[in-house]
């Protein structure tokens, strides 16, 4: 496949009329046509239906499209990258944070982005899940880290990024905090405590076993939950990936573990700078790090 | 034995089943039929600068290892692929030489996250294994093709998962080609081939590499 008889597809299939899109392409009519038809040989059928009065996506040009959209915005992206290497454009990264879902999986690619653009602006957004998605939609984010058994509209993409399980925060003195890891059964007595950002690893846990510990509700952020624990108020769990202040220590939950998906999901179709567009190509690139 | 035998040798062994022959076949005469291969930049053009992640989470850019010196751009299907794996054991061997002469080794795959990482591991390689997604670069150099519908299937009874691997349901893959730029990002040499059993040996590389940098005679 040529990058330009892509470029033609993508560009015909929104417009779907070859004269609007040559002069779209800057091109002759003809070599659109002749381009398409090289790409239609290649992928071994008619992409195109073409009337008279009508161009319209054979089912086999539908199904295509979404791919050849995503080849093309890579193309250019990774060539936009090497241009904003070298221009260093002004540049921003709204990230939004799901419930419970830390930054640090995601601070590496922000700072490739930032050392290519050192004039990078990044925003961070922590919220509930649909209101993330409503912030997608109306532009005030480029995308969200959130949990994968967050509903999403069918308009988005969305790229699986990491698995997670559960941490117990503790104080240093807590009698479980030199522990290796511990099990439902070791926190009996305890008071967990839990709130609408942390996770729900809480909720989940006591759903999950009949464990003889008491939840205590805390909203509000993450960093006054773990004040209370380091006062002793109860124990958090949270995600294995939050990052925890010192003197607090964590001990891995290990049974039940609890483990949960978390993905990075963004609007198909919209345009997307360089920084966006790099910043979700090095998050799926480095799916697990 | 050579990379050269080793291929043929495992070629060999995989087309003893008939149904895997046919399959190969498959690949070769499609795009040596439909077009493909003009497609491919050829000697001469301007290689597209680009930024790509790497196995270790940061972008690379081809305009810093240019700034070196020559760069071979290698593109590669995945460690999943054994002909792939043969041909990275022979580019490591063949690494020092490379570096000898003064460039750089780029390998392209479209395999994300763990998958790049684990090549990346396997053959101990210290040169740059990048990964491609949604195969950009691959397009860009006109590497790419859409897998046909016999290869593919038996790929998938192997249990390949190109959706998991690539993070995409495209079902593309590059031709394992290998791009020989000059200082520049000028394509000195490079080598093409729909069959994917066949890759250019480190002597073959070696030699263009070295008619490149060697000093012109009087």
């Amino acid at each position: 496949m040529e990058l330009t008889q892509v470029r033609y597809f993508v560009a015909l299939s929104r417009l779907l009329n070859f004269t609007r899109a040559a002069e779209a392409c800057n091109v002759s009519q003809p070599a659109l046509t002749r381009a398409i038809q090289r790409l239609e040989d290649e992928l071994g059928g008619p992409l195109v239906y073409r009337e008279r009065n009508l161009t319209q996506l054979t089912e086999l040009g539908r199904a295509m499209l979404p791919h050849l959209d995503a080849m093309l915005a890579a193309a250019d992206n990774a060539a936009a990258l090497a241009e904003a290497r070298r221009r260093q454009p002004m540049a921003s990264l709204k990230i939004g944070l799901g419930p419970g879902v830390g930054a640090s999986a995601i601070a590496g690619a922000v700072r490739e982005i930032a050392t290519l653009m050192p004039d990078l602006m990044v925003r961070f957004e922590e919220a509930a899940a649909a209101m993330l998605v409503e912030s997608m939609l109306s532009d005030m984010l480029d995308c969200a880290v959130l949990p994968a058994d967050c509903a999403l509209p069918e308009r988005f993409n969305h790229w699986k990024l990491y698995e997670e399980g559960a941490v117990a925060v503790m104080p240093p003195q807590h009698r479980l905090a030199n522990a290796a890891s511990v099990t439902a059964a070791d926190l009996n007595g305890e008071v967990l405590l839990h709130g609408e950002r942390c996770g729900g690893f809480a909720q989940a846990l006591y759903a999950a076993c009949d464990g003889a510990f008491r939840l205590r509700r805390c909203d509000g952020g993450t960093g006054h939950m773990l004040d209370l624990v380091a006062a002793g108020l109860g124990i958090a769990l949270l995600s294995e990936r939050m990052a925890v202040p010192s003197p607090l220590v964590t001990c891995r939950l290990a049974e039940p573990p609890l483990s949960r998906e978390v993905r990075l999901a963004a609007i198909a179709g919209r345009p997307q700078g360089p920084a966006v567009a790099g910043f979700i190509k090095l998050c799926r690139a480095g799916r697990g790090l | 034995m050579g990379l050269d035998e080793q291929l043929q040798a495992e070629r060999d062994r995989r087309t003893a089943d008939e149904a895997v022959r046919l399959a190969y076949e498959e690949v070769f005469t499609t795009l040596s039929t439909n077009g493909f291969l003009p497609s491919v930049l050829p000697e001469e053009a301007t290689f597209p600068d680009f930024v790509l992640p790497d196995t270790e989470g940061r972008l690379v850019s081809l305009a810093s290892r240019l700034a070196r010196g020559p760069v071979l751009v290698q593109f590669f299907r995945g460690e999943w692929c054994p002909f792939c794996r043969l041909m990275l054991d022979a580019l490591v061997g063949a690494l020092p030489e490379i570096e000898a002469a003064g460039a750089s080794l780029m390998a392209l795959t479209p395999d994300i996250g763990p998958w790049a990482r684990e090549a990346k591991r396997n053959h101990g390689a210290m040169f740059d294994v990048l990964s491609d997604v949604d195969c950009g670069v691959g397009l860009a150099a006109g590497v790419v093709f859409r897998i046909p519908p016999i290869y593919r299937a038996r790929l998938m009874r192997a249990g390949i998962d190109f959706a998991d691997r690539h993070d995409n349901g495209a079902e593309f893959l590059p031709i394992p080609a290998v791009f020989l730029l000059d200082a520049d990002g000028r394509v000195a040499w490079r080598f093409v081939n729909v069959d994917f059993t066949r890759r250019a040996a480190p002597e073959r590389i070696l030699s263009a590499l070295r008619r490149l940098t060697a000093p012109e005679r009087e």
